[in-house]
């Protein structure tokens, strides 16, 4: 094989060339003295070692030719490919975003999540003792990082406002367990772990971009971080986003330094009950998952053993990231799962088409193989045309499909996480993802390309080039091509279904009133902690906000709460409900709840069902009271009076509560979770360091945003303030927004399902008519009306049709329950779902029908007869 | 007489030592040097021709026969004799082997 000869110019060369001196030879000795000279130029031509190539070159030409003389059936192959190929990517990308993608370290395979779990809670934290004791006693894991994620303050210096980022406070060791280089400066050193230590912090490099400008001489400067100046050490690589999965830490800090930065009296590091920590290990040469869970099986028990108070009941978890993740939002894993699921019914859908098409298309060529048969081409090379023929068609939709992935992507990273300061969806195309398309578009070719090839090569050809072009019988007869159709209908209805309960499911929220006033009030979170306000201090703040902004104009009541429901922080209190039989190994219940102040119910219009609200005379001193809801009540206390009864604020030894009311039980995290237990404490005694002002408008709510700034200016503008936003904008985005996102993506494969599978349909009927010409040419011919014939293909294609409708009818009797076990809130109103989707498809499907019939009523039976 | 892999490459290269012939020319001569029992088929020669041609062994030109026609014709390249000169003698050297492993012919008694 020469390369010279790859040039095809070259080749061209050659060839004349050769021509030219057999033809000179040819005059001179004459043709019978030469013998075959074409068979010898073949030869010759294959010592250039590129015949392959020009064959194939011209099995291309061929085919190029061939979908030329083809556009509709090369159109719909192609579209249907982009469609299912763009869908099964985006989809793809989005679960790799929800649940997949690996952590951003170096070889992520051998970092595992190390847990503290207790029965109560198995997604717990570590505490920063149980971290060190383990660290310095493990022999599996290289190495062990901790790390957690807050939200800290930063601005460039003291005059500057600051912005809420988040951030890690970080292990000493954290990017070497990472085994993330910065990609300027340096990571944080040992001595740097010291409390007493130097404040030094890390940024994040799109922090370095959008804030500091890319600026090289950054290092070495100061930044202030909740008020304290650090200096600022090394820039983090770019495309490190920390490990945490939806949002990424733009400031890196010593865990050291968490006391400072929230002011806090005793060291939360010397804390064995504070379970604040994500742990993850990078496994040391020789280890296993297997053998680091079992070392930390028996350092934990040793741990449990040592500090039987703290440490009770709690176990060392070692998991996979990816089995954490499962673990941790079984909601997602059920969204990736279903959204997988119906792509994959939609690539099913796809392929049928393009197997049908290919079907189609060596039926009606069969004649023309059966002579290339006939004159000697050799049945490889007649199947290896065919092959080339759906390797294009497969390579043109998987083209197309990147960019339809590219479109649905975009999409995508619209949808927002619900999280405080707001992040999107890092939903990526990524080189994984293009190889998956690439292969699913040429693999489903090949293999329903292979089928009708390998039928088409085995073609009896004496019979097919005596019949009328096409080796079926005249009528057209397509068993196989018919049950694809089939199957194609009873998919598109189940995803139709399901399409139809997301709607019905986005409905009901549109409609479902909510369980809170959402009208008429904007919030604003504060954290006077930042700023280094000791409890006193910031409650005399609160008071002090509450009092000037009740005298601001335009406001007619303001209320506080730790968090309010539905958005994206909820506060937990952990509580011993007097009276209450815990299960084995469980002593408290961790649950929905917080402080709320006196004015709370009143100004969110949450109901109390029987007892009373707060007052003002639930102060410090006065007897501990809580509220709890229905379902708080329900829960541990059934068929019992709720009020009256005491709760363990913490644990059994905490200070005990008295339950004066109960609340109507709402929403807490999402408009479509169980009904949660939840517990209300009084502020003035279980006052925070950082709650949320409810305040309610007598005109327009946004319209006291700056009002509300002001205020706080007034008391102190160091104190920063966010998410400050109408309550009901905040609704509109946790409740509905979230059910429109579900249903744009479910709707959009429902819509994708029925158009595949129409056109599907369509072009069966439309290839059985194109085979069937003779024969309506004849029944026109002897007397049948064109409504005859109408209804004669009609009657085809909605027998079809209402094949697929009652077996998808069975499928969906599977199906939607899954769906409505996985998402709550779906499904209430499926009986018109039920009825709707099949009276949908059974239109659909006759005027895809109709086209073709009208076709064949509109045939001139003359020529339809001459038609051979 | 069948010819072993190879040695029609060697016929070739050996008939142009001579001089520059074009392709039927060459198919000619082997056939009157070899007394008529080679009859090489120009099918045959011709891509053998192009493959010693690929190598470098032999080169080709337009030229004007001796009858006044124009064609084609190859002769062997410094490459080429270098080649020749060793497939040469290791053909001898096969020829010989087989003749002291063969002797004499031997008498076929009825």
């Amino acid at each position: 094989m020469r390369l010279k000869y790859l040039w095809p110019g070259r080749r061209r060369r050659e060839e004349r060339e050769m021509r030219e001196e057999l033809a000179a030879l040819t005059a001179i000795a004459g043709t019978k003295e030469l013998g075959n000279l074409t068979l010898a130029m073949e030869d010759a031509r294959a010592n250039w070692g590129w015949a392959w190539l020009d064959g194939i070159l011209a099995d291309i030409r061929y085919a190029l030719r061939g979908m030329r003389r083809q556009p509709g059936f090369v159109a719909v192959a192609v579209l249907s490919l982009a469609l299912a190929i763009g869908a099964n990517s985006a989809i793809f990308s989005f679960a790799d975003a929800l649940l997949l993608r690996p952590l951003p370290v170096r070889n992520p395979a051998a970092v595992l999540d190390v847990t503290s779990t207790t029965p109560d809670n198995p997604f717990e934290g570590m505490s920063f003792p149980d971290y060190r004791d383990l660290r310095e006693k493990s022999r599996s894991f290289s190495g062990l990082a901790a790390y957690r994620l807050t939200t800290l303050a930063v601005a460039a210096n003291s005059e500057a406002a600051a912005q809420i980022h988040f951030a890690n406070l970080v292990s000493d060791n954290f990017f070497a367990v990472a085994g993330v280089a910065p990609v300027m400066g340096r990571a944080f050193l040992a001595e740097e772990a010291k409390k007493s230590a130097e404040p030094v912090a890390m940024i994040s490099y799109d922090f370095w971009q959008q804030n500091c400008g890319g600026d090289h001489a950054v290092i070495g400067r100061s930044l202030r971080i909740n008020g304290i100046a650090f200096t600022i050490v090394g820039v983090t690589a770019p495309g490190f986003t920390g490990l945490d999965r939806f949002v990424s830490p733009n400031i890196f800090v010593p865990l050291g330094m968490g006391q400072r930065l929230d002011g806090e009296a005793t060291d939360p590091l010397e804390n064995r009950g504070r379970h604040d920590l994500v742990v993850k290990g990078r496994l040391g040469a020789g280890a296993s998952q297997e053998s680091a869970q079992a070392e930390m099986a028996t350092l934990g028990a040793a741990l449990e053993r040592e500090y039987v108070k703290a440490n009770r009941n709690r176990h060392v978890a070692v998991r996979t990231e990816l089995r954490r993740r499962m673990q941790q939002t079984p909601q997602l894993l059920a969204l990736a799962k279903m959204m997988m699921g119906l792509v994959a019914l939609i690539l099913i859908i796809a392929c049928s088409n393009v197997a049908n098409l290919l079907l189609a298309r060596g039926r009606a060529r069969s004649r023309e193989i059966a002579i290339r048969l006939s004159i000697g081409a050799g049945r490889k090379r007649v199947v290896r045309q065919l092959m080339t023929e759906s390797l294009m068609v497969a390579v043109a939709g998987g083209v197309a499909g990147l960019a339809v992935a590219y479109g649905g992507i975009l999409l995508l990273q619209t949808m927002s996480v619900p999280s405080d300061p707001p992040s999107v969806l890092g939903v990526r195309l990524d080189w994984r993802v293009v190889e998956f398309s690439l292969l699913a578009a040429v693999g489903s070719c090949l293999f329903f390309g292979l089928v009708p090839a390998w039928q088409t090569a085995r073609t009896d050809f004496v019979s097919a080039l005596k019949s009328g072009g096409d080796g079926a019988s005249g009528k057209g007869r397509t068993v196989g091509r018919d049950v694809l159709v089939v199957v194609q209908m009873a998919l598109a209805m189940v995803v139709l279904i399901a399409a139809g309960m997301f709607l019905a499911g986005f409905r009901n929220m549109l409609v479902m009133p909510s369980d809170f006033r959402t009208d008429h009030l904007i919030s604003m979170d504060t954290a006077p902690a930042v700023v280094h306000y000791t409890r006193d201090q910031a409650k005399d703040f609160y008071r002090r906000l509450v009092e000037g902004v009740r005298g601001t104009t335009g406001v007619a009541g303001v209320a506080m709460a730790e968090s309010i429901p539905l958005s994206p922080s909820q506060s937990f209190v952990s509580v011993v409900p007097e009276g209450y039989q815990f299960p084995n190994g469980s002593e408290k219940a961790i649950v929905f709840g917080g402080p709320v102040d006196a004015g709370y119910f009143r100004t969110m219009k949450v109901e109390i069902q029987s007892g009373r609200a707060f007052t003002d005379d639930d102060r410090a001193g006065s007897r501990r009271v809580a509220i709890v809801n229905q379902q708080f009540a329900k829960a541990y206390w059934p068929g019992q009076e709720a009020i009256g009864k005491r709760i363990r604020l913490g644990n059994a030894d905490g200070p005990a509560a008295e339950v004066v009311g109960v609340a109507k039980t709402g929403h807490y995290q999402s408009v479509s979770e169980t009904p949660s237990p939840y517990v209300y404490l009084a502020y003035e005694q279980s006052p925070r360091m950082r709650m949320t002002l409810i305040v309610q408008s007598s005109g327009d709510a946004g319209g006291l945003a700056a009002a509300l700034r002001d205020a706080v200016r007034a008391i102190d503008g160091n104190v920063p303030v966010f998410n400050l936003r109408p309550v009901a904008t905040l609704y509109a985005s946790r409740a509905t927004g979230t059910w429109l996102n579900y249903f744009q993506m479910v709707g959009t494969m429902g819509f994708i399902g029925l158009a595949l599978a129409t056109a599907g349909l369509y072009g069966l009927i439309a290839y059985t008519v194109s085979r069937r010409v003779k024969e309506f040419g004849i029944r026109v011919a002897v007397g049948a009306s064109r409504r005859d014939v109408v209804w004669l293909v009609e009657r085809r294609g909605l027998t079809l049709a209402g094949a697929g409708i009652v077996i998808g009818g069975v499928l969906t009797k599977v199906t939607a329950p899954m769906l409505a076990a996985s998402f709550p809130g779906l499904g209430t109103s499926s009986a018109v779902v039920h009825g709707l989707v099949p009276a949908v498809l059974v239109v659909v499907s006759a005027a895809a029908s109709y086209v073709p019939a009208r076709r064949a009523a509109g045939l001139d039976p003359l020529r339809a007869l001459r038609e051979e | 007489m069948d010819l072993l892999q190879g040695t029609l490459e060697m016929l070739v290269l050996r008939t142009l030592l001579a001089g520059s012939l074009h392709g039927y020319g060459i198919a000619k001569n082997i056939r009157s040097v070899s007394n008529e029992a080679l009859d090489i088929e120009f099918g045959s020669l011709y891509p053998a021709l192009k493959r010693l041609e690929a190598k470098g062994w032999v080169a080709s030109e337009w030229e004007t026969s001796e009858h006044n026609r124009r064609a084609k014709y190859y002769k062997l390249t410094a490459a080429g004799r270098k080649h020749l000169v060793r497939e040469h003698s290791k053909w001898a050297d096969f020829v010989s082997a087989v003749g002291l492993v063969m002797g004499t012919a031997p008498e076929v008694k009825g």
